[in-house]
Formats: structure tokens, sequence, C-alpha cells
């Protein structure tokens, strides 16, 4: 009897803490939402509502107007610098990964050692001569220069987490796959790629976010408008007339959406979470 | 991270050479894409950094570069301001460190047990980790702002904790307060993921000998648990660590009130157009890095951390 009374407290207990917990986690998307179905006036009402009393979808129907607001540009600078860093990120990773995971070299311990202090850098060390660099390149103002700097930036997580993938294959199929006639670049094709995919999906989806979400370097080699991604140019609207705050939080989630759902798909398909923990963020 | 056996270590000497050697070349292939980036856009802007900082360097490229020896250092180790930013900054860091860390040990150990909704709940926690500073930032900035946030309604007119309402964005004190939060709030997630790993492999018949042995909660945490996830905690506290000493994004984006040490690198480098004295600042943080990471390479494994 005392047993079971000391259990209905800790479920109790448990069921609390849970819902806390999701509470605190969820609460500013909850609010992102609300207010970006709420009209403007009652969005900066002195008496704050939290479900919306009127819903309206004119913020949405705004943030897709581009004479009202430039979302689809930056949409769209957003998307191809992400997808490109994030692609060219994984293919150079897959065979420097495969070099890693696979074969033996008397530089090896040393590539390691580099990527690992790259891997702990952070961008902010070396803006100023990354800016240098980029203006005497004469990529200033172009998506490459961010592209390139993207790349250079996810390069040493995506080797680390491509070579673990790779390190569950097993030896043997490559050794068959040898003596068969394939040569690297055919195995690295025909037989790491395929068996490793949900890895490697997992390793883009990574490089996509860093991309995705880069605010630094965005907003020092690109200087007009038409070149803004996502954070740079919404930031950009920050305290402009154009701030309205029920627009920015459709944008907001709009800007979310992408790499939210990247991710649980991801997530989805990778059965074990054997990298999630490294992924540098 | 240790390094692999060698296969063909067991194997006549002849042949070890002669496949090592094989191995090399194509080995060298396959890496001299990475090779060539990271010498060129890591090496080289390290090295060009070091040249920079013994500069005055104008933005418009055409004019002379000056050189001033010491010169940018003496005024970064006199500055009172870069003391103050890098105090902010072990402050910010230690707090977020901390905080997060604690935070997402107990959600991980709360969530150490089988219950309805587990997957969807995980999620739901992990959002605020994966969502891009952006739209997070625009949220909080809304929630927390002066006059008509719904925080300030509450801790005010609601509950009365408060008397007046915080300028969150306006005041230094504030503002570190609500950067603090966001980096806990955001970056909890990351200990929760790999603390649940970890946990999800322990031995449950080593808790249930312990309680047969009279052991209370906090001694079966502290026997029990805590050696089992040493290895992990420390990963963690070290990555993220580094990770928030030289955080920028986050910070800026929220407030322009707080400048951690990243920000005031950037507001150095482009606002006061002065990248030779932002060179000689990445210089010394360069040195305290690297000292970090020497001191931290053997006791943290990236890859095989969860």
């Amino acid at each position: 009897m005392k047993r079971k009374r000391k259990n209905m407290l800790s479920r109790t207990l448990f069921y609390v803490l849970l819902v806390l917990i999701l509470v605190i986690s969820l609460f500013p998307f909850f609010i992102m939402l609300m207010t970006s179905l709420k009209p403007t006036n009652e969005a900066i009402s002195y008496n704050p509502t939290i479900l919306p009393e009127v819903v309206t979808l004119q913020h949405y129907q705004d943030v897709f107007n581009p004479a009202l607001f430039p979302f689809l540009t930056y949409f769209k600078n957003s998307m191809i610098v992400s997808f490109l860093a994030a692609f060219i990120s994984v293919f150079i990773g897959i065979f420097g990964a495969y070099a890693m995971s696979k074969l033996n070299f008397k530089f090896k311990s040393t590539m390691n050692s580099a990527f690992y202090t790259v891997y702990m850098f952070s961008g902010i060390l070396l803006v100023v001569p990354l800016f240098k660099i980029i203006s005497s390149l004469g990529l200033y103002n172009t998506r490459t220069s961010i592209i390139i700097v993207m790349i250079v930036q996810t390069l040493p997580t995506s080797i680390f987490m491509l070579k673990s993938y790779f390190d569950t294959i097993p030896k043997s199929i490559e050794e068959a796959a040898m003596i068969d006639g394939l040569t690297r670049v055919q195995i690295i094709f025909y037989i790491t790629i395929p068996l490793a995919i949900s890895g490697i999906a997992s390793v883009f989806v990574y490089a996509f976010m860093v991309a995705w979400n880069d605010y630094l370097f965005a907003s020092i080699f690109v200087s007009s408008s038409g070149y803004f991604t996502l954070t740079v140019g919404l930031n950009s609207l920050f305290a402009t007339p154009d701030y309205v705050w029920g627009r920015m939080m459709a944008a907001s989630l709009l800007t979310a959406l992408p790499v939210v759902i990247m991710y649980a798909l991801s997530e989805r398909f990778i059965k074990k979470n054997l990298v999630e923990g490294g992924v540098k963020g | 991270m240790k390094p692999p056996q060698n296969p063909t270590e067991t194997r006549g000497k002849n042949k070890k050479i002669k496949r090592r050697t094989g191995d090399s070349k194509i080995a060298l292939a396959f890496l001299l894409p990475t090779i060539i980036l990271l010498a060129g856009l890591v090496l080289y802007p390290m090295i060009e950094n070091i040249r920079i900082s013994f500069f005055d360097v104008p933005l418009n490229p055409n004019l002379d570069e000056i050189f001033l020896g010491l010169k940018n250092y003496q005024t970064v180790l006199t500055d009172p301001d870069f003391y103050r930013s890098l105090g902010v900054t072990v402050l910010y860091t230690a707090l977020t460190v901390v905080g997060s860390t604690v935070l997402g040990l107990g959600v991980a150990m709360l969530f150490n047990r089988e219950f309805r909704f587990r997957k969807l709940s995980r999620s739901i926690i992990i959002l605020s980790y994966v969502t891009p500073s952006i739209s997070l930032v625009f949220a909080w900035q809304y929630m927390f702002n002066n006059t008509y946030g719904i925080i300030n309604h509450w801790l005010v007119d609601v509950t009365g904790i408060l008397d007046k309402a915080p300028l969150w964005f306006d005041n230094p004190a504030s503002s570190f307060v609500l950067v603090t939060i966001f980096a806990i709030w955001r970056y909890f997630p990351y200990a929760f993921i790999s603390f649940l790993a970890i946990l999800q492999t322990m031995d449950e018949t080593l808790y249930e000998a312990a309680e047969i042995d009279g052991a209370n909660a906090w001694q079966k945490f502290v026997n029990i648990t805590l050696p089992a996830i040493r290895p992990v905690l420390i990963t963690i506290v070290t990555l993220r660590t580094i990770w928030t000493f030289y955080m920028f994004n986050d910070v800026y984006l929220l407030t322009k009130q707080v400048d951690v040490i990243g920000v005031y690198l950037y507001e150095q480098a482009f606002s006061q157009n002065d990248m030779g004295q932002a060179a000689s600042i990445s210089v010394i943080l360069f040195v305290i890095l690297f000292t970090v990471i020497y001191f931290s390479r053997r006791k943290v494994d990236v890859a095989n951390e969860t």
C-alpha cells in the first residue's frame, strides 16, 4: 500500500516535470505561431493575449508578396548557398573520410590532428584574414564567397561524421570487391556510398543547417540586399518601418521549416544516433 | 581518437611497405581537395592573421598598410574594454556550460524510462537546438519586449514578482541575463541527447543491486550514474566551453548590449574598421584556444562520444 502511494507520487512528479520542460521548450515556437496569426494591433497590445482573438493569414500573404517583403529573394539565396555548400562539403568529405577510414598512410595522425583542431575552431577567429582573402580574390559581394567559406567550416565535422559511418562497413565486403577488380573509386561509388547513404544524408543535413544558420560570414561578405541570405536579410529589417511583428514571425517560422523538416526526416532514417552528439553547434 | 589498428602489421615486411606506399598515394589523392581547402582557407588565413596584427590595415585595399610593430597588441592589452569583454565572456561561458549541462543531464535522467509519447517529447526538446538562431531570436525579442512582451507582463502585472519591468534589451545587466538564459535554453538539448544515449546503454541491474544495499537516490547517482557518464560529460563540457567562448551569432543577433569576445572582435573589425587591432585580438584568442586544445586533446574523443 505504502509502496503504491510512493509510486503514484513519483509518477505524478514525473509528469509534472515532463510537462514543465516541454512547455519551456515549446513556448517560443508557440508564441511565434500565434503572433504570426494575430493582426498587428493585437500583437502590440499592452495586454498580451496568448491565443489570437482575431485570426488572420495576412502576414503569410505579405511574406510572399515581393513588393512588400523580399523574403523569397532571401530564401532563394539561402537555399542556393546552403545546398551547394552542403553538397560540396559532403562530396569532398566522402573521399577524405574514406581515406581516413579505410586506407593506411603515413600522415594519417597528422591529418587527424589537423581536422580536430579545425573542428574546435570558431569562424570568428578568422574573419579578418578571410575578409581580406575573399576581397582580394574578387569574391566580395558574391554568393560564392559564402559557399566556399561554409564548405571549409563544415568539412572537418563532415569528415569525422562520415568516417564513423564508414568504419561500420566491414572490410570483407571491400576485399571481395577488390578481388572482383573494382578500383577504390568504384568501391566508393558502388559500395561505400550506397551502404552509408542514411549517414551521408545526415551529414548533408548537418552541413546544410550550419550554412543556413550562418550570420557572421554572410554579413561581412555580402553588401547588396539582392544577395542577402535569410539570416542577414531578416536581421537587416529589424527596426525598419517594414518591421511588423506578425510578418517577422511568419518569416521566422518559414525560415525554420526547411531545416526542421530535414532534421526530422534524417532522424527517421537513422536507426542509431551514432554521431549526433559529436555534431558541432 | 584512437589510431586504427594496422592490419598489415602482422604480415611480411616487404608486403607491408608495398601496401603502405600504394595506400599513401591514393589517400593523398582522396584527401587533396580537403587539404587544399584547409590550407588555403584555414592555415593561410591563420598566418595572414598574424601578419595583419602587426599592421594598420585600411579597409580600402588600394591604400598602403602601415607597419606598427607591437602597437596593436599594446592597444588591446591596455584596453579596459578588452578585459571587461573577456570577463563577460568567461561568466557567460561558465553559466551557459554549467546550466545547459546540468539541465541536459536532468532531463536525460527524466527521459531514461518508458513512457507514452517519449519519441515525440524527445523531438520537441531537440527543436530549439535545430532551429536557426534568427528565428528563435525574433521570438525571444518579441516575448521579452520591454513594453508589450508577455514575459514582462507576467513578471510585473500578473504575478508581481518584479516591481518594475526589466529593460531586457537596453540594459547590459539584464541583457546579459537574457543572453545566458537563451544559450542554456538553446543548447541543453545537445547535452540531453548525448547523456540520454549513454544512459540507455547502462545496465539496470546495477541500480537494483544498489537498491538492495539500501542506497538512496543521491548515492546511486554519485556511485553508478556519474562514473558511467564521465567520458561523455568531459567531452560535452570541453566542446561546449570552446563553442560558447567564441559565440557570436546568438549574442549579436539577440542584443547589441552584451559584448562577449566574439562580438568585441567583430565590432573592432567591421564597425571600428580596425582590422589590425581585430587581428591582434584573434592572435591572443588563438593562443588561448590552442592551450585549451592541447590540454583537452587526450580527454576528448570526438567521434565516439555517444
